[in-house]
């Protein structure tokens, strides 16, 4: 139905990031493109979404067959231009950012998923029968009043799947639609993309790793710096050896080195380094609780209830939980970004009181948001990296020096002259990491620090964190990928409803 | 709770530039001080958010106010009737009458424009504007207010809770202040054209440039009787200013 033959693409003046692809997606298929990331899977699905990027400046030589067109392509400027509007009514395409697929027109969900229709005319009557149809379909109908900038990732996520789909497309085309999702909001898609599927939408998903569970015989292409590597069945590829492309399966423990990666302290033993010389804890939260008002309302939400936590050198504590379990805001007490409404939190032995700065606790507690994007404001990586070292008053060449040994501790020690958004997701995500460890914070505090990550990004995060642990600090994260919290974590804590459900027996900090 | 809508957005708008219009045509404190007392007043309390408003207004028009009774107030030079002096500064009562003039005026102008803009529903306006037949480029920029401003603020402070994570202090000094407020709008706008690009695509596959008519989710609120009353308060408008000028030029 649609196929796409790339001989070779590039962006601008680049090198080719695509190459040698061939794929043909029939009616009711399901392909799933994986690879590492920087591997040519977004460049792949914007392809078949039609953006060939002819206006700004991109190289496409090859062809597109949709239906029985089928269009050539030879790099040059006469080549065909692709209508949009009308490819979209075909072939939708979901993109892997969400802030940039809202039409910002819209103060509901229903009128966000009208948009496309009612931009082609289609009648009031038909448009509101559309748009129930769609919400009913994908179980959006709770939400149609609802604002669209104002909901959880599974459900932003779902309703731009829906405004895609709306019209009945043959293909649909998702780029990354799990990242960063929890299991509850990462199953609400999944239903929603069986729904499609069932109903005989093709689809096609773009991921980092080959999915865990899914038909086995759906398609698998894999691809590697452009190339594909493995065409086949997720039956065979799982039993391919794809890892040695760096692409692992979602759900399966991490391959951790045991030995700390180059940059970090060497290895102490945990044991040890609890009866350090104070024998205090890194930090401590006492009967914490916190609620808020909640909006347009005189009441209060509570979302944490009398937490007790102590954090010792050695210690990786994981935090599970369902969304809303109040693990975001436990996390967000530990360095000041939420002051608790009662209890006490302690850090590096002082006691957090109500006009401590936030920002003169980042060379004790080292917070990775699950947004990076939003935590990347300069010119250069280096810069980036260096920002934390010269606010706490390191010095510029000191400060420089704390950079490059973080950078070379995540591996990007050769980026360090690039500006942060020209790299890829998983290279931004380490370089959010870098200026964490830059800044020398005993307690890492980190916000599903493997959400979108591929095999390498999850692997390396794993080994910086065991070599932190063994070097006498300590970490604290919040996380939905129980095969890595299993494989790192010395304790594992479930919240729920704002109280911690279970103690988390102690384990060795080889996680065993 | 949000007021009962009565009137169509467009209808509500149109009222209120109408009125603006109005004022500066005749011009005298006394019909100013009418529309402050018998439309602005009321309109503002029965709002559903008069203290929001109130606040708008005092910020808006405050500093204005301020500025031209110390300025006309104490140096007015065609002012002879001097009620108090202090070395070149005169206090007159025609200095006094002009910042009062102008003050009204000005009250007048941010209370309408504020009140309506603050209470209109741009999801009905933008509606609206499709059902007419509006050029889209237009009612995407109207529409997008909804949609744009507040994500620009919440993007604002998220992303300045990133950067005391990394070791920002805000606060305290003005130069410090400022320097979070340059530190914020780095990544904001990066952000901002980044999504910019990304919905530029989005909004031509979602057909935005089609050619052709369009329809709108929301059921037209419009209706004859306003499209009329429209077309009239514009014509009674324009035909009271020809008049009033006519009258005034001729006496």
């Amino acid at each position: 139905m649609i196929r796409l033959e790339c001989s070779s693409y590039a962006y601008d003046g680049g090198p080719v990031v695509l190459s040698g692809v061939d794929l043909a997606v029939e009616p009711g298929a399901l392909v799933h493109v994986v690879g590492p990331s920087g591997s040519g899977k977004t460049t792949l699905a914007r392809l078949l979404a039609g953006q060939t990027g002819a206006g700004s400046g991109a190289q496409f030589r090859g062809a597109l067959t949709l239906g029985g067109d089928r269009l050539g392509f030879s790099g040059s400027p006469e080549d065909p231009r692709i209508d949009p509007a009308a490819w979209s009514s075909t072939v939708a395409y979901a993109a892997q950012r969400t802030e940039g697929q809202l039409s910002m027109m819209s103060a509901t969900v229903a009128e966000e998923i009208a948009f496309g229709p009612a931009n082609r005319g289609m009648p009031a009557g038909e448009l509101r029968a559309a748009v129930q149809a769609t919400a009913a379909r994908l179980g959006l109908t709770d939400l149609l009043n609802r604002d669209p900038r104002r909901l959880s990732g599974g459900q932003l996520r779902r309703t731009i799947i829906a405004a895609a789909v709306v019209g009945n497309p043959r293909v649909l085309i998702l780029d990354e639609p799990f990242q960063g999702l929890d299991a509850g909001s990462r199953a609400e898609v999944a239903r929603t993309l069986e729904v499609l599927r069932a109903a005989g939408t093709a689809l096609l998903i773009c991921a980092p790793m080959l999915p865990g569970s899914a038909p086995q015989h759906s398609r698998v292409l894999a691809l590697v710096s452009g190339r594909p590597v493995f065409d086949g069945t997720l039956a065979q590829a799982w039993t391919a050896g794809l890892e040695r492309y760096a692409i692992g399966t979602e759900g399966s423990a991490p391959d951790v080195r045991r030995d700390p990666p180059q940059g970090c302290a060497a290895p102490v033993a945990a044991s040890d380094v609890r009866q350090d010389s104070t024998g205090g804890p890194l930090t401590e939260l006492a009967g914490v609780s916190f609620s808020y008002r909640r909006e347009g309302t005189s009441g209060q939400a509570e979302v944490l209830r009398g937490v007790d936590l102590r954090v010792d050198p050695g210690d990786i504590v994981g935090l599970t939980g369902a969304n809303g379990s109040g693990k975001s805001t436990l996390l967000q007490h530990l360095n000041g970004l939420l002051r608790a409404s009662s209890g006490t939190v302690t850090v590096a032995g002082r006691l957090l009181g109500r006009r401590t700065a936030t920002g003169r606790l980042a060379g004790a507690v080292g917070f990775l948001f699950q947004d990076t994007d939003q935590q990347l404001f300069e010119r250069t990586v280096l810069r980036e990296v260096a920002y934390g070292p010269t606010a706490a008053g390191a010095g510029r060449e000191g400060a420089q020096e704390r950079a490059r040994t973080a950078l070379a501790a995540v591996g990007l020690g050769h980026a360090a002259g690039e500006h942060p958004y020209e790299l890829g997701f998983v290279e931004r995500r380490l370089v959010a990491f870098a200026s964490l460890i830059a800044s020398e914070p005993s307690v890492w505090v980190l916000d599903e620090p493997t959400a979108g990550l591929d095999l390498r990004g999850r692997n390396r995060v794993g080994e910086l964190l065991l070599g932190h642990a063994a070097a006498g600090g300590a970490v604290i994260l919040a996380t939905h990928d129980g095969a890595f919290a299993d494989a790192l974590c010395t304790r594992i804590l479930e919240l729920k409803d704002g109280r911690i459900l279970s103690g988390g027996a102690r384990r060795g900090a080889d996680g065993a | 709770m949000p007021r009962r809508r009565v009137f169509n957005p467009l209808t509500e708008l149109l009222a209120a530039a109408l009125l603006v219009v109005l004022v500066l045509v005749v011009n005298t404190w006394q019909f100013s001080l009418a529309v402050l007392v018998v439309v602005v007043v009321p309109g503002v309390l029965l709002s559903g958010k008069p203290r929001q408003i109130a606040l708008a207004i005092a910020v808006a028009a405050g500093p204005l106010l301020i500025s031209s009774f110390l300025l006309h107030g104490l140096f007015f030079p065609e002012g002879t009737t001097v009620l108090a002096e202090w070395g070149p500064a005169r206090v007159t009562a025609e200095g006094l009458q002009f910042a009062a003039l102008t003050g009204l005026r000005l009250a007048v102008f941010t209370g309408v424009l504020l009140t309506a803009a603050l209470t209109v529903s741009i999801p009905e306006l933008v509606s609206t504007l499709t059902h007419r037949g509006w050029n889209r480029r237009l009612v995407f920029v109207v529409g997008s207010a909804v949609g744009l401003l507040p994500h620009v603020a919440e993007r604002a402070r998220q992303i300045t809770r990133a950067q005391q994570a990394r070791g920002l202090v805000v606060g305290g000094s003005l130069p410090s202040r400022v320097r979070g407020l340059l530190m914020v709008s780095v990544p904001l706008v990066t952000g901002l054209l980044i999504d910019a690009a990304e919905r530029t695509q989005l909004l031509e596959s979602r057909g935005f440039s089609s050619p052709g008519p369009r329809t709108s989710y929301l059921p037209d609120t419009d209706t004859a009787g306003q499209r009329t009353a429209r077309w009239l308060m514009a014509a009674g408008v324009l035909g009271f200013g020809c008049a009033w000028y006519a009258v005034g030029a001729g006496r």
